[in-house]
């Protein structure tokens, strides 16, 4: 221990004495060197050098860097733990001041620690989004957020002022490319009953949408995907429904040339059944004539559209009586 | 975090000015309808729903990165929706020889296990959308892919409105 000390101010006296005199007092410092290297050698089996002191191959310290003791010895108990790991970074045990064990080991043993543990370095950790570095964070953003407006708080209230409703889809991805062939899709949905129609242009706008229009909840809904960017997709879903709506009110000239059998719906004022009516109403009579009354065509037109069930034939039932003013 | 703040200045300002101005007006006449404002100006959307679909390779991750999504949202006064996960994580199975050539009955498995997470975040004005997004989206971590649906709502065009007149 002793001569270890020893050897250690030998060498530090050494190295300031040729730090400053060796530039100028070259002689001086050979000789002193020489003079250092006797009281050296005193330990050691003296060599014969032929060659001279500036020749000889110095021999190499190599000087191992000391390890500071980890960072997390020196931190204070109320330090900012924000200032200390402020951004993404993969895990540092010696900045990190948590008994931390992760790792897989024989049974019974306890896990790795933290120094030089790979598996927590692998895992994205979550230590610069700590709950005051949010608060932080959200309190600085908070500036650029609105409020929600007033009035608009239900489904219902905005339903009435905005009933269009339009989904895009945003992607974020660790991909070599930004783009995602799904970020152009654009849907566009909006009830039917938002808009306006009468009972020609409803029937031929259904047949136009075809699939588009979900009869169970009364949706449109148009999706486009077809042009490269989202903003042509937009515009061409909106286009679509522009065309429809328009379409729907045109009535070209083969559309009176429907019959009978092309209806999808019995209409009483089309059919027999109201010729035979009138037929009835009507016997003998040689004044104004006797319409049948609406009540009885609609129940006539529930019988045939909706089925035979028991009450579509009594109320029909009921409206023959009535409409025959037969008593029972 | 620093850089997060310069570059959301950098490109919010503008926004921030149109949203303040429309909140305004949606505020007094509950329609959005900024042309009859005093702030003349691009009126600021509004979304009913961001949904956002997490996907990633660790369960834990994804659960980490949900919970600071969802306080971030507390603290900026974004209503939560619901936040699920499906029980079981996509496997994508591939089967192959285990040798080079020919013993078919010996085989190797490799797979990739892919979690989901689901959150939905309701009611948002378009500034604060834009903002709450590059929030979250700038702190993904990695091997996380995030896919943000979003529902704006729109007023029926005004040539929908009522029936053509002529045809």
């Amino acid at each position: 221990m002793a001569t270890n000390l020893v050897r250690l101010l030998e060498s530090s006296i050494r190295s300031n004495n040729a730090g400053v005199a060796s530039r100028t007092l070259r002689v001086f410092s050979s000789q002193q060197q020489q003079s250092e290297q006797s009281v050296e050698d005193d330990e050691e089996f003296r060599v014969l050098n032929l060659r001279t002191v500036k020749q000889q191959a110095r021999k190499r310290v190599i000087k191992k860097e000391v390890a500071p003791p980890p960072r997390t010895t020196h931190m204070p108990v109320d330090q900012d733990w924000t200032a200390v790991w402020s951004g993404p970074r993969s895990f540092h045990p010696a900045s990190v001041p948590l008994p931390l064990r992760q790792g897989y080991t024989e049974r019974g043993a306890a896990a790795p620690s933290k120094y030089a543990n790979a598996e927590l370095m692998k895992i994205p950790n979550f230590l610069h989004l700590t709950p005051p570095a949010i608060r932080q964070q959200c309190e600085a953003i908070k500036k650029f957020c609105t409020p929600w407006p007033k009035g608009l708080e239900s489904e219902a209230t905005w339903k009435a002022i905005f009933p269009v409703e339009v989904v895009t889809t945003d992607y974020c991805h660790s991909l070599p490319t930004i783009r995602h062939p799904e970020a152009r899709r654009v849907t566009i949905t909006l009830k039917l009953t938002d808009l306006k129609f009468d009972a020609h242009a409803k029937d031929k706008f259904l047949r136009l949408v075809g699939d588009r229009y979900n009869q169970e909840t009364g949706v449109l809904t148009f999706v486009a995907d077809r042009c490269p960017t989202r903003k042509q997709n937009y515009d061409y879903a909106l286009y679509l429904l522009t065309a429809c709506y328009h379409e729907s009110f045109i009535t070209e000239p083969w559309e009176d040339s429907k019959s009978e059998a092309d209806m999808e719906v019995y209409l009483f004022e089309r059919n027999k059944a109201k010729v035979s009516a009138e037929a009835i109403l009507n016997w003998n009579a040689t004044g104004e004539k006797q319409a049948p009354s609406a009540t009885y065509a609609d129940s006539v037109e529930k019988l045939i559209n909706e089925g035979e069930n028991e009450y579509n034939i009594a109320k029909y039932k009921e409206e023959v009586l009535k409409m025959l003013k037969i008593a029972i | 975090m620093l850089q997060v703040l310069k570059s959301l200045r950098l490109t919010q300002p503008t926004r921030f000015a149109s949203a303040l101005s429309s909140t305004v007006t949606n505020t007094s006449s509950i329609t959005a309808d900024a042309s009859s404002a005093v702030n003349s100006g691009e009126p600021d959307k509004l979304y009913s729903k961001l949904e956002i679909e997490l996907r990633g390779i660790d369960p834990a991750v994804l659960k980490s990165y949900t919970w600071f999504a969802t306080t971030a949202a507390e603290h900026l006064g974004i209503e939560l929706g619901k936040c699920w996960s499906p029980r079981k994580a996509h496997h994508e199975r591939m089967t192959l020889l285990k040798s080079v050539h020919i013993y078919k009955k010996h085989r190797v498995q490799y797979e990739i296990r892919t979690h989901f997470r689901y959150m939905n975040f309701h009611k948002l004005t378009g500034s604060t959308l834009d903002t709450f997004l590059e929030y979250i989206e700038r702190n993904l971590p990695e091997g996380v892919a995030l896919q943000a649906a979003k529902t704006e709502l729109q007023q029926l065009p005004a040539h929908l409105q009522q029936p053509p007149e002529q045809v």
